[in-house]
């Protein structure tokens, strides 16, 4: 049986070599980085009954369809994607227990093999002005919205947040359009006078 | 650019989404003549006017209908199967 917990790939060593990655740092992070955290634990499920099953799971489940929560002592989040589908991401321990619970028929997992970036930076509205049609400028935070859009021809689901008055954005893709959504964004960064920079730095903002 | 606007993620560019057909009732089979599966089968209607289709959200894939004049190129609303009423 296909485990609905498969582990990712991570696109930014595919794309640096594993040795060779190169990492900004000060002025150029401030400015923009993309961070790649495709490793990050993620469990899916969807179905009529997934909101009763994850709510007897301990998971808080957001309220509105594209919106997002915080599971408690903020250690991931919980994206509801449409109006039955989920998206639980941070929490190992979390992951791995709503991985091998049993689930109830009408409840069906979803393997998610994405590639996950994290942006951020005081550049990053004109970075995303470059690569897609959602003015997320317009978008009110405090309400956690979710956005399934296009990107630079890509299928995404962002995640806008705000850290520190800084904006600070995760961007879901299929794994398989990963890299291409990598190099792309990092080249778009580069121009903005951003770049790259090892997942660690931005832990704070896990 | 041309703006729909889907049920659940609200307006978009019109270039996330795609069309997928003319919403049409399909006959019982075990009931229908020839001529009314015939008809289903093998004939759409081309004329303009005011059309419900299938559209779906391609970044979401969010599959809903759109009513949709096609002698204006109006949108004239949008909304999950089964919620038009």
């Amino acid at each position: 049986m296909m485990s609905a917990a498969f582990n990712p790939v991570p696109v930014s060593p595919l794309a640096d070599g594993l040795s060779s990655a190169v990492f900004v740092s000060g002025e150029e992070a401030a400015n923009l980085a993309i961070a790649d955290i495709s490793l990050q634990p993620r469990f899916g499920c969807k179905g009529p009954g997934a909101i009763s099953w994850l709510t007897a799971q301990g998971v808080p489940v957001p309220t509105a369809p594209n919106s997002a929560c915080v599971l408690p002592q903020g250690k991931g989040r919980v994206l509801r994607l449409g109006v039955t589908e989920f998206l639980v991401e941070g929490d190992a321990a979390l992951v791995a227990s709503l991985a091998a619970a049993q689930r109830p028929s009408g409840v069906y997992p979803v393997l998610r093999q994405d590639a996950c970036l994290l942006l951020s930076g005081r550049k990053l509205n004109a970075l995303l002005l470059q690569s897609c049609n959602v003015n997320f400028a317009a978008l009110d935070l405090s309400t956690s919205p979710v956005v399934l859009t296009s990107m630079v021809g890509v299928g995404v689901t962002v995640l806008p947040e705000e850290k520190n008055d800084v904006p600070c954005y995760r961007v879901w893709c299929d794994g398989s359009y990963g890299l291409y959504l990598w190099q792309t964004l990092c080249t778009i960064a580069e121009e903005l006078g951003g770049g790259t920079v090892g997942a660690e730095s931005l832990a704070v903002l896990l | 650019m041309k703006i729909m606007t889907c049920p659940i993620n609200g307006p978009r560019p019109v270039s996330e989404f795609f069309y997928w057909g003319a919403l049409r009732e399909m006959p019982n089979p075990d009931t229908a003549s020839d001529d009314e599966w015939a008809a289903y089968v093998f004939n759409k209607s081309g004329a303009p006017g005011v059309k419900k289709e299938w559209w779906c959200h391609t970044a979401s894939n969010t599959w809903f209908i759109a009513e949709r004049d096609t002698e204006k190129d109006l949108v004239l609303r949008t909304y999950l199967y089964g919620e038009g009423e």
